[in-house]
């Protein structure tokens, strides 16, 4: 028993780390999609608005309320708080799911990718 | 004269408008020139190296749509000013001067230029270039492009339609391998560039010409484009800077393009083919025949983009001309092979290699070389820009070398020609 919990114990220790790894591993290849995907129009600097708007802190907030970037009406009247299920699906394809909306890429396709892109998003806010 | 002057009055009022307009903004906000004032995007979101004019799949977007994308924000102003200045050292003096230059070692302010470049309205923008040309001493109207462009739904499919008005063939094409935006991007005015000989299409009525087209991007992959020219008259051609001693005009004539391009993000392509025939009068005074031109390219271009750290870009083109004499009925031909190669580290650090050929049925006609580039190009960037209160500016400073095999048929003194060029390219 007492060999059993010390096996537990050895595992976890060796467990824990390489989940905060495999979290920090997923947010850097995040870094990288979204350096690839989406930098030419969004920066994650705090106020810092290009043709789309600051992605600082954007994770969890209501879409459309950052009241320093023109958004399209479309996207103000949408009523969605962009929590991960919803970030995926917009970024999965932007057009159709805010019909009207500014954003102009047609959409990432890889469920993997988007969740390793709104990773990075959600590790972008107030350390 | 007196036009010129008033042209080079205006350029001046302009500039000082410029000036006072730009020193405003910067006061006001983190601005930067022109369309990236407009668009919040660094320049290294449109342009490879972070500097103009090779564009990025975005930027291929954005001159598409009219010059019209923005941040949404209003009282952006649509004016931006570069500055080129170089100097130049050919292998062998030129035996006389150049007209304005000295024999060799040319320190010059090559030009000077003021734009509109922006939103007009909605659907509506402009590229307006206005230049001194600093080695000849005029004023001119450059580079000019107004577009109107919307992007519609059919059947599923995005379809952007718009139509350009413009003054050279080619200056509204979105890739850079035609001529007008091909490689080099500057070039030496004291160095003998890629020889004489040019196709039609290759500059030869720039800025003498107005025409109109009207295209098409289907679902941001197939491009299609439409139009045609015709010559303004002596006076206007003058009034705006050309000179009054160009004899040609332009009879009827098509314009034409197709390509289909890719943007994968991560790495783009595309591929295309293009051509202008026409029929041109050597002499409108004389009540002579004309020229029939049908000048037809074949294009390619592919760009590593990757996650912007590392970037690499080719770009190809050839281009074949044939020539009916009206006045003889002798057929003559041109044929010009351009292919280019470029990196850039971290979008500032470049290094680009250029292979030119020129081959007519003459030998004079035949000009072949390379040529190299490295660059530098410190801010335009995100994490890289001017400092205040300039922090809208950037600059890039490169060196060349230009290495000939052949020059206009002669091999044995080509290397005569070899020309090294340092510049120093400004923009506001």
């Amino acid at each position: 028993m007492q060999r059993t919990c010390a096996l537990t114990l050895v595992g976890l220790a060796y467990w824990v780390p390489s989940v905060s790894q495999a979290q920090a591993l997923d947010v850097a290849m995040g870094g990288k999609l979204f350096a690839t995907h989406c930098v030419e129009c969004h920066s994650t600097k705090e106020g810092r608005h290009k043709k789309g708007p600051s992605l600082f802190n954007m994770v969890g907030t209501k879409a459309g309320l950052n009241a320093d970037y023109k958004y399209s009406d479309a996207l103000k009247n949408s009523h969605l708080t962009w929590d991960l299920a919803t970030l995926s699906k917009y970024l999965e394809a932007p057009k159709a799911f805010v019909p009207g909306g500014k954003m102009k890429y047609d959409g990432m396709r890889s469920a993997s990718d988007r969740a390793q892109v709104i990773n990075y998003l959600a590790a972008q806010r107030p350390q | 004269m007196n036009q010129r002057l008033t042209i080079s009055s205006a350029l001046s009022r302009a500039a000082q408008l410029l000036a006072i307009v730009l020193a405003t903004t910067a006061l006001q906000a983190n601005a930067m020139p022109s369309f990236a004032r407009q668009t919040g995007m660094n320049c290294s979101g449109c342009h490879v190296g972070s500097y103009g004019p090779q564009l990025t799949p975005a930027g291929i977007r954005f001159k598409l749509s009219g010059y019209t994308d923005s941040d949404g924000q209003s009282g952006k102003v649509p004016l931006s000013a570069m500055i080129v200045t170089s100097f130049s050292k050919t292998q062998q003096g030129q035996v006389p001067a150049p007209d304005h230059l000295k024999s060799n070692n040319n320190l010059k302010l090559d030009k000077v230029s003021v734009f509109y470049a922006g939103k007009i309205s909605h659907y509506l923008g402009a590229f307006a270039q206005f230049t001194h040309d600093g080695i000849e001493h005029v004023n001119m109207v450059d580079q000019v492009d107004v577009r109107y462009a919307q992007t519609h739904e059919v059947a599923g499919k995005e379809v952007l339609l718009g139509v350009s008005v413009n003054n050279n063939p080619g200056v509204q094409d979105p890739f850079n391998t035609m001529p007008v935006w091909g490689f080099p991007y500057v070039s030496s005015a004291a160095g003998v560039g890629t020889g004489d000989a040019a196709t039609l299409i290759n500059g030869g009525l720039e800025g003498r010409v107005l025409g109109t087209s009207a295209y098409a991007m289907l679902n941001d992959n197939f491009y299609a484009e439409l139009g045609t020219y015709k010559s303004m008259s002596t006076k206007l051609q003058s009034s705006l800077g050309q000179g009054s001693d160009d004899t040609n005009k332009l009879g009827g004539n098509t314009y034409w393009r197709l390509a289909y391009m890719n943007d994968m993000k991560d790495q783009a392509f595309h591929a295309g083919v293009f051509g202008w025939t026409a029929a041109v009068k050597p002499d409108h005074t004389s009540s002579g025949p004309s020229d029939h031109y049908k000048d037809m390219g074949i294009d390619a271009s592919y760009q590593f983009l990757g996650t912007r750290e590392h970037m690499a870009t080719v770009n190809a083109s050839y281009v074949r001309e044939r020539k009916l004499k009206g006045a003889t009925s002798d057929v003559a031909h041109l044929k010009e092979a351009r292919i280019n190669a470029s990196y850039y580290l971290n979008q500032t650090y470049g290094a680009s290699l250029g292979l030119f050929s020129t081959k007519g049925d003459t030998s004079t006609d035949s000009t072949r070389g390379k040529m190299l580039q490295v660059d530098w190009t410190p801010w335009g960037k995100e994490d890289a820009t001017a400092p205040e209160p300039f922090s809208f500016a950037n600059v890039r400073l490169g060196a060349q070398y230009w290495d000939y095999n052949t020059f206009e048929g002669n091999s044995s003194s080509a290397k005569d020609h070899n020309t090294a060029y340092l510049f120093a390219w400004f923009s506001y």
